[in-house]
């Protein structure tokens, strides 16, 4: 399937349903677009951050794996911090 | 393969070549290229790229072996590895262009990420949403496949069926005989790098390098100074062979600039050079102040890609003021080696002469030709007999 994350088109599922995610869908579909690593991760930890301070726990979880990926792939100096949230959260290892 | 020359299949599967050459059908026959290909290329130490290829930690370059999809890749250590560039989870291609990895690989489908070592290090969603562990998926059982590897002279080897002895093993005459020139050796950048594309077997460019035999009719430009008489072959009987000259002249300009010397070769390797056919797909060069690789892409049965790059010492790749002596020496041998691109695609063309009986050899001139058809053979018979097993 088309690989857009988040396509402003269709509604956030409900399990990450946020303002905030809707307000950052736009910045992160054009991050997308110029595959600017540095800007995603910074929005999808920002968004995964947001959730997490919500008590969405899953919802959080799923963005700043999004994050994690990314900064992973970036060589990002995040990557370990998210990583550490990920594994607090036993979402990873 | 033709109805005339059935020559060679023996019931016991043993290739027996009879004193003549290999078949028409190890160059035309599109089962006897998967058998043979299987059993040359699969089995022993292939050439498949050049170090300078992934300069810094972080390269990354995907190559096509006979189809087979592989990443070569310099980790954070600086040392190059030899990847399956296939993800363990679904099978997508990782790597698609030479790239420039800043972290880890991301498989592009459902991003699971790999060191540059090869270790799986997540797996995204894969027990859910957010979710990044499953009992079921065992990272350190999933990493990337790795494919036995080795550099020599900045060829990139790989053994893909790991099989073969250990490459210090495997190249152990071909180390000894050039110990002397077992010293850093810097690409020459750019403009000494070059590839000629030529509709021909790959086998059949080793065996035209391999002798000297065609040098003053294909080569005119060359009896000038390096006659057919100041060569001299070399056959390390299942190993290499090629050919060597005793009258090297050292490339130089107008005003009379030469490359600087390896350091510390013997007085020989003042007017001595030699050119290899390290089996079985790379071909070497050395001189006393430069050195080239020829890598054999087998890219068809009857298409070959040939991968050229130049070194010198690091005085010699670098500096500005012998640039353009640099690029000069490339089209030198760029010249030599299209004057050949001729012959290797005649003789390809010749093969599909049904009456062609793999031809003769001279007993004093095709000595290092008629020992790669013999390894080519015994690759082929010792293929068959461990099938038979």
């Amino acid at each position: 399937m088309p690989g857009a994350p988040l396509p402003s088109d269709r509604p956030v599922p409900a399990h990450t349903g946020s303002s905030v995610v809707g307000r950052l869908d736009d910045a992160l579909l054009d991050a997308h677009a110029r595959e600017d690593r540095e800007t995603l991760v910074a929005l999808y930890a920002e968004a995964g951050d947001h959730e997490l301070a919500a008590g969405n726990v899953d919802a959080g979880c799923f963005f700043l794996t999004h994050a994690y990926v990314y900064a992973l792939e970036a060589g990002h100096p995040d990557a370990d911090r998210l990583h550490a949230v990920l594994k607090r959260h036993g979402r990873d290892c | 393969m033709n109805s005339i020359d059935r020559r060679g299949f023996e019931a016991s599967g043993a290739l027996d070549l009879e004193g003549r050459g290999l078949p028409n059908a190890h160059y035309i026959d599109p089962d006897m290229f998967r058998e043979e290909s299987e059993a040359v290329l699969i089995r022993n130490w292939t050439g498949i790229g050049f170090g300078k290829d992934v300069p810094d930690p972080g390269s990354a370059k995907p190559v096509d072996l006979l189809g087979i999809p592989l990443l070569i890749v310099r980790d954070a250590d600086g040392e190059i590895g030899v990847f399956q560039n296939t993800c363990r989870h679904r099978g997508m291609i990782l790597v698609d262009r030479p790239k420039k990895l800043r972290g880890v690989i991301r498989c592009p489908y459902h991003s699971w990420c790999y060191s540059l070592k090869g270790d799986l290090r997540t797996t995204p969603h894969v027990g859910g949403p957010g979710h990044n562990m499953h009992a079921d998926i065992r990272r350190e059982e999933l990493g990337l496949v790795r494919i036995r590897s080795h550099v020599w002279r900045d060829v990139v080897f790989v053994n893909v069926s790991g099989t073969a002895p250990a490459f210090e093993d495997y190249a152990a005459t071909a180390l000894s005989r050039w110990a002397e020139f077992e010293k850093p050796m810097v690409f020459g950048g750019p403009d000494s790098v070059f590839s000629l594309e030529v509709e021909t077997n790959w086998k059949l460019a080793v065996e035209n390098y391999c002798e000297s035999y065609h040098l003053p009719w294909v080569h005119p430009g060359l009896n000038s100074y390096s006659r057919l008489e100041d060569h001299y072959n070399i056959e390390e009987p299942g190993h290499f062979s090629g050919q060597g000259t005793t009258v090297y002249r050292r490339f130089s300009d107008d005003a009379g600039r030469v490359f600087p010397d390896i350091e510390g070769l013997s007085q020989k390797w003042d007017t001595a050079a030699e050119y290899l056919a390290f089996y079985p797909n790379v071909l070497f060069g050395v001189h006393r102040d430069h050195a080239f690789a020829i890598l054999l892409e087998p890219v068809a049965i009857d298409r070959t890609i040939e991968h050229i790059a130049l070194y010198y010492t690091a005085e010699g790749a670098t500096a500005p003021d012998l640039a353009e002596m640099r690029r000069a020496n490339a089209q030198q041998w760029r010249t030599v080696f299209e004057e050949d691109v001729g012959v290797v695609e005649g003789m390809q063309r010749g093969r599909h002469g049904p009456l062609f009986d793999g031809g003769v050899f001279s007993p004093v001139m095709d000595g290092p030709t008629r020992l790669f058809h013999e390894w080519v053979a015994a690759q082929i018979t010792n293929a068959r007999r461990t099938a038979s097993i």
